[in-house]
């Protein structure tokens, strides 16, 4: 009896964390106080991680909490604490690209749907059929991946430029 | 299965009462030693009376953690009317938890082989072995900082939520000084990664069992002495203890980000500081000390530099291992509270400064000479 509780433990503990992971994400969309909204994709991010930790990538599920928590999401909560919560902005609870974004969701999850319908790929496994470890992971990554990964660096950059030139053009309206 | 589940439940057990232990002798060690430094008796008041008879228990005022557990829990748990009311409940947990998740990595012991322990045990387990940590995974250190990371969450959350300028002030600071302190923390670890050639911090403590140099144990600080005394500056500022207590300065933000937390919810931010101190600890006797090993000691036994081994019994070199692990973190929390009763408090331009215009470029440094010199040993 226990043995079978045991061995269908992973799986259980995988559509839970699933299971949060989608609830978070939704939280997320439908929330409308900017710490709240932060909470809610923090907590979707650590599922995601125990999603992949389950599936036998520790080292993802490492880097999916390093990266997206303990980096990106610390810079989003230091900025939203210095938000003023009486801003007018914050009371609008969606754009007014409200339905052409939920038209364009449906078309998504329809797209998304009938990829999962075609057969799930298994676990990722190295080329010797072991379980994808952390060295196969680093050499696929420095010697086929690495151009990706620079240019994805090199999209940031221009993002923060971007950025900071949509700033600089709201000031000069505001300041008339 | 169902004796890897035993196994599991009891290092999970074991770690959290460890870790609780120390949270819990540290607040009376911390009280002790800077009463020592300062050649005053400190904390000997509390104390249990055996019923029925005037024979009152001190035991050098050990009772003094029960009686702060105790008030913390019966004291009047106070409520802020505070703007979010979810992140000011959630803020304690979320710095309280990632810090006993850490220790989930950590090996406390070698391998364990029931059936060598005692005989009749083999009945239930088989010849299985079970390393000593609680989850062996080949990307232990970054589990480590991926949860360490969390933790700053949870200090601004709570500086964030009291709707308080002193704890949105400590809150700032908090976050800066950690964000500042882990980066310098990471790359004074790169160093060793370079050496031992992994991340799985199981293979770092058994690459320390050998010698250097013919007489020296090849431990993590006499590779990197540099590093060691980086990374543990870094630490006891990343945990914001003194020297480095800007985001709690009682004389300037009263007690910063936790300001606004009263009783047992003040209580999990004193207790994850206090365990973060036996894990930094952990993770020092880890990296730079050997970890669970004595020195020259491997699974088997001693391997004495001079080519004379000694075999242990297996029960006996568990018991060692774990009791060295053991005094070994705690030494290293005693030196850390040591630290915090000799220095004075920085100022916080000082704080930040000191991270990113000296630490940050010494680890830069020390992570350019590794590599200079590894690849000259060409490995």
């Amino acid at each position: 009896m226990i043995e079978t509780v045991l061995a269908s433990l992973d799986t259980v503990f995988l559509y839970a964390f699933a299971g949060c992971a989608f609830l978070s994400a939704a939280l997320m969309l439908f929330l409308k106080e900017p710490m709240r909204v932060a909470l809610a994709l923090i907590s979707c991010m650590v599922f995601l991680g125990g999603v992949y930790g389950l599936l036998g990538v520790h080292f993802i599920a490492a880097f999916q909490v390093l990266i997206y928590v303990g980096a990106v999401m610390v810079f989003m909560v230091y900025a939203i604490m210095l938000l003023d919560p009486r801003d007018e902005s914050m009371k609008v609870r969606y754009s007014h690209f409200l339905w052409p974004g939920a038209v364009g969701y449906v078309l998504l999850v329809e797209a998304l749907a009938a990829g999962v319908m075609n057969d799930l790929p298994g676990p990722p496994r190295g080329p010797a059929g072991e379980p994808f470890s952390l060295k196969a992971f680093s050499e696929a990554f420095l010697s086929e991946y690495w151009l990706h990964f620079e240019l994805t660096s090199v999209l940031l950059v221009a993002a923060v430029v971007a950025a900071l030139a949509v700033i600089r053009v709201n000031r000069k309206e505001s300041r008339g | 299965m169902l004796a890897d589940l035993f196994v599991s439940v009891l290092f999970i057990v074991y770690a959290i009462s460890v870790l609780m232990g120390f949270g819990t002798i540290l607040t009376w060690v911390e009280r002790k030693q800077a009463a020592v430094m300062a050649d005053r008796i400190g904390a000997n008041r509390a104390y249990i009376r055996i019923p029925g008879t005037q024979v009152k228990l001190v035991w050098w005022g050990l009772f003094h953690g029960m009686a702060d557990g105790l008030k913390m829990l019966v004291k009047e748990d106070w409520k802020p009317r505070t703007y979010d009311w979810y992140a000011y409940a959630v803020a304690p947990w979320v710095v309280f938890t990632p810090v006993l998740l850490v220790f989930a990595v950590i090996p406390f012991g070698g391998v364990l082989h029931p059936s060598q322990l005692w005989a009749p045990l083999a009945a239930f387990f088989g010849d299985k072995s079970y390393p000593m940590q609680i989850a062996t995974l080949d990307g232990g250190l970054l589990i480590i900082f991926a949860f360490s990371g969390m933790t700053i969450i949870g200090a601004m959350l709570a500086g964030w939520s009291s709707s308080n300028k002193f704890a949105l002030l400590g809150a700032l600071r908090a976050g800066s000084q950690m964000i500042s302190y882990e980066l310098v923390l990471g790359l004074t670890l790169l160093g060793l990664i370079l050496i031992y050639g992994t991340v799985n911090l199981d293979a770092m403590v058994r690459h320390q069992s050998g010698t250097v140099l013919g007489f020296l144990p090849a431990w993590g600080i006499v590779y990197q002495p540099f590093a060691a005394t980086l990374f543990l500056t870094a630490a006891i500022a990343e945990n914001k203890r003194i020297p480095f207590d800007l985001p709690e300065a009682e004389s300037e933000l009263i007690a910063g980000y936790y300001t606004e937390y009263s009783a047992m919810k003040m209580g999990l931010f004193m207790f994850a500081e206090f365990i973060e101190i036996a894990i930094i600890g952990a993770l020092f006797t880890t990296f730079f000390l050997g970890g669970y090993n004595l020195p020259y000691m491997n699974d088997a036994g001693f391997a004495f530099p001079g080519g004379g081994t000694a075999a242990l019994p297996h029960g006996a070199v568990v018991v060692t291992q774990m009791a060295t692990f053991l005094a070994k973190v705690f030494l290293l929390c005693s030196f850390q509270i040591l630290i915090r009763w000799s220095l004075p408090r920085f100022r916080y331009d000082q704080v930040l400064t000191f991270a990113w215009k000296f630490m940050f470029p010494l680890a830069l440094i020390n992570l350019v000479v590794t590599a200079v010199v590894m690849w000259a040993l060409g490995k």
